[in-house]
């Protein structure tokens, strides 16, 4: 019971923190590296609360600009953005 | 899953304030110091202090991830560096 309670709590404490990570990048530029060496740029807005989506807005793409977009997490290898 | 996404919360634990390498699908390599990794997707959140006083974020999403290798522990200041991160009342 005990092992199991540090294990809750390590979940909630990195669980937050990853959290917060998202949401200090709303708003920001986000490269993301995907499968099958594709590279895209687009402004975060939010994620879904599983991290299987994430909602982006202008979207550079080769055929131009896209407004809005969901990009699926399954596509994703990385992402990064500088603070 | 991978053995990456199998690992337990008190396992991912281990990793967190160390300087790590990660080797990612289609031989993608990273490397900074572990912020957290979040229990839902097993996503590690790699940071990186520039120079020019920025911070550099890089997650590799727990999927991609195919062996995490601890280079280095943090020293105070850099856990207290990580520590501050995000939090509120920081920029």
């Amino acid at each position: 019971a005990v092992q199991l309670e540090q294990e809750q709590q390590g979940r909630v404490v990195m669980r937050e923190r990853y959290l917060r990570s998202l949401s200090a990048m709303a708003g920001h530029p986000v490269r993301f590296t995907m499968y099958e060496k594709v590279n895209v740029t687009a402004l975060f807005e939010a994620s879904d609360i599983d991290i299987l989506n994430f909602h982006v807005s202008e979207l550079q793409t080769p055929l131009g600009v896209q407004r809005d977009a969901l990009l699926r997490c399954s596509d994703i290898i990385s992402y990064t953005f500088e603070l | 899953m991978t053995e990456w996404q199998r690992k337990t919360p008190l396992e991912w634990q281990k990793y967190v304030t160390k300087e790590v390498n990660v080797t990612a699908a289609e031989k993608h390599d990273y490397k900074g110091w572990v912020l957290t990794v979040d229990p839902v997707s097993a996503n590690i959140v790699l940071v990186t202090f520039l120079e020019d006083g920025k911070v550099s974020v890089l997650v590799v999403l727990g999927h991609a991830v195919q062996e995490v290798g601890i280079v280095k522990e943090a020293d105070d200041e850099m856990r207290e560096k990580l520590a501050l991160l995000f939090m509120p009342g920081e920029s």
